[in-house]
């Protein structure tokens, strides 16, 4: 359905991304995991063709979405895709919504541009999703305000605009980091019926490797804007072979079945202006030796899932 | 080990005045918190937003007033103290906040941020001040070269650290540590919550540890107590107890496994926190809880702990 191959993005003479590849079909889940700064939101905007409004450019690659390549859609074009077929599920739903506007009518909005619906079958629409999304009494919620409901309501508002002209790849870039555990529980088994149910495609965009585990078929962990690993979700927690891909999952407290000690990750992540040479995760990676300081890794192989990293054949067997 | 901290019956009531279109409300922020702390454990307290955790941290270091409720440090009554004698117990009490960017002043370089602490006090270190800033900062695993830097030079996680050598600077007993991992990412929460456990083994210090997350309060405490809208609704004695509250069931259940094997069909809980102005009678999460009867909407159920393993239920698991 959507596939990403080799994407680059540069701001002048900075490239805080290169290299991501990935591909995800109808009825789908993929993760792309990783800490701030690694360019999983940038690869979203790249996605969503909305780089020219933070002043970045695509340098390289393709985006494939149903036959077509993105990456040479005029603007004309994109904006029936954006909000239409392509989908958008923000971060911060306190942002993502007017405050100056009835629920009703902004999501009304979305069928009406996308779909050419008028007032009534619009607003009929948008009751409709509101009551598939679990949310009670949807006429009544039309008619409030954003501020006059709860995060988790918001989300849900959210998720309706983007579902209001039928996409057919939805992108949640971290949908559920502002909300409470228990809530988030209620989007993730949300957002889950809704792929099995619409056959949807859908990129999750998280920082959090539980979340990936929980809900992905496959995943992308990126760090400093390359994909480092991918693979069918099973495959990387089972035998990740990238050292940061190891250390994310150790990092992550597993409550009683797990006593190992928690040791994080020496160092930071590095920022834009100052990625490493070679391998980018060299600096902080216990295993790295002088050939990661100079030529970056390519992918090595094996089965559906791929490791860029010098060690990837070993890295499994013999963990640092 | 006697008790270093010993809450009783702690509450704050926040109320917003009325005017000509409002009519005056209140909220319970916390309501009727009892517990002890040891000397040398880590007791968690975990909730969602809103549920009083953070409110319960200053209300235990005096940082705001109790509307009633008693708290006692190292034997002493904190709230019969003068602000000049609780000045002086806060040496040995200390806090660690969330965000650390901004807990330390943007214009101070690290050195002034660390030596703070004991200008506030008015001590004077054993030795010169830039030999005692050069060893708290490694203390905390930071680079003493660092000093001189100022905090928008350095990461996130270096900023806690500095936020955890502050408070360690008068060599305190007890630290409240106020979500201190929540604006990190995750490689550096675990090199935060590393650091805090060794700290802990060699300098014998007790903790408080507030998080939302829990998973991470499983990992890191010795006991749990569980919030929500402000009462305790389960005081759990040790990591490995089943839950017997069924809001801290849910919560359980909502925290996912970094495991895919470990995946399972959610059945999330309907609704949620509701808003803590002016509550209704009854068991405050009689609303979304599955084995709610009419016991719960009229009775406020207490805290008992027959078992040792306390949970404030009508109908315990």
């Amino acid at each position: 359905m959507l596939s990403v191959r080799d994407l680059g993005v540069a701001f002048g003479a900075v490239e805080p991304l290169s290299g991501v590849s990935f591909s995800v079909d109808k009825g789908e889940t993929i993760g792309i995991v990783g800490e701030s700064g690694s360019g999983k939101s940038l690869t979203a905007m790249s996605v969503m063709g909305l780089l020219p409004l933070i002043g970045g450019r695509i340098t390289g690659g393709t985006i494939v979405f149903d036959g077509q390549d993105l990456t040479k859609l005029p603007e004309r074009a994109y904006r029936k895709l954006r909000g239409g077929k392509i989908g958008l599920i923000t971060q911060n739903p306190m942002t993502s919504l007017d405050p100056l506007k009835k629920i009703g009518p902004q999501v009304d909005d979305v069928a009406r541009l996308h779909l050419g619906m008028n007032a009534n079958e619009a607003r009929a629409r948008t009751e409709e999703i509101l009551g598939t999304l679990r949310i009670p009494e949807p006429a009544l919620i039309c008619d409030r305000y954003p501020h006059q409901m709860s995060g988790g309501m918001k989300q849900r508002i959210v998720i309706a605009m983007a579902l209001a002209a039928d996409p057919d790849v939805l992108i949640a870039d971290e949908p559920t980091t502002a909300l409470d555990v228990t809530v988030q529980a209620q989007i993730i088994r949300l957002l889950d019926d809704l792929v099995k149910q619409r056959d949807l495609a859908l990129v999750l965009i998280t920082h959090d490797m539980s979340v990936v585990a929980q809900t992905c078929d496959k995943v992308v962990v990126m760090y400093a804007g390359r994909a480092v690993e991918y693979g069918p979700v099973e495959a990387i927690f089972d035998r990740p072979r990238h050292p940061y891909t190891q250390a994310l999952i150790a990092c992550i407290p597993r409550g009683l079945d797990d006593t190992a000690r928690l040791t994080g990750i020496e160092g930071t992540v590095p920022t834009v202006i100052n990625y490493p040479k070679g391998c980018p995760f060299h600096p902080r990676c216990p295993r790295a030796e002088a050939i990661c300081a100079t030529d970056p890794p390519t992918f090595s192989v094996e089965g559906d899932s791929a490791a860029a990293c010098h060690f990837a054949e070993v890295a499994h067997a013999q963990p640092a | 080990m006697p008790n270093l901290l010993e809450v009783r019956d702690l509450s704050k009531r926040f109320s917003s005045g009325g005017g000509p279109f409002r009519k005056a409300r209140s909220m319970h922020a916390v309501n009727g918190v009892s517990f002890d702390l040891p000397e040398g454990r880590v007791i968690g307290v975990v909730g969602e937003s809103g549920c009083g955790k953070s409110t319960l941290a200053r209300l235990i270091l005096r940082l705001i007033e109790p509307s009633s409720g008693a708290v006692a440090f190292d034997g002493d009554d904190l709230l019969a103290k003068t602000p000049a004698q609780m000045r002086k117990l806060r040496a040995r009490m200390q806090m660690v906040f969330q965000d650390p960017y901004s807990a330390i002043d943007p214009r101070y370089t690290l050195t002034r941020a660390v030596a703070e602490p004991f200008e506030v006090q008015g001590v004077k270190p054993a030795r010169p001040m830039a030999e005692e800033v050069a060893e708290l900062l490694e203390m905390v695993g930071l680079n003493p070269g660092l000093a001189s830097s100022y905090p928008h030079q350095i990461s996130g996680g270096q900023k806690q650290r500095v936020g955890i050598a502050r408070a360690l600077a008068l060599r305190p007993s007890l630290l409240v540590l106020d979500e201190p991992t929540a604006s990190l990412d995750v490689s550096v929460q675990a090199q935060i919550i590393g650091l805090l456990e060794d700290l802990r083994t060699e300098l014998g210090l007790t903790y408080l540890f507030i998080s939302h997350d829990l998973s991470l309060v499983k990992y890191f405490c010795d006991e749990i107590l569980v919030m929500y809208l402000g009462r305790v609704v389960e005081a759990l004695p040790d990591t490995a107890a089943p839950a017997r509250h069924p809001y801290t069931r849910t919560l359980m259940e909502s925290t996912f496994e970094p495991d895919p094997k470990k995946r399972r069909l959610i059945a999330p809980l309907e609704g949620e926190v509701p808003s803590p102005f002016d509550l209704p009678p009854g068991c405050a999460f009689a609303d979304r809880c599955p084995q709610a009867s009419a016991l719960c909407r009229t009775e406020t159920p207490a805290l008992s702990s027959e078992t040792g393993h306390a949970v404030a239920c009508h109908h315990p698991l």
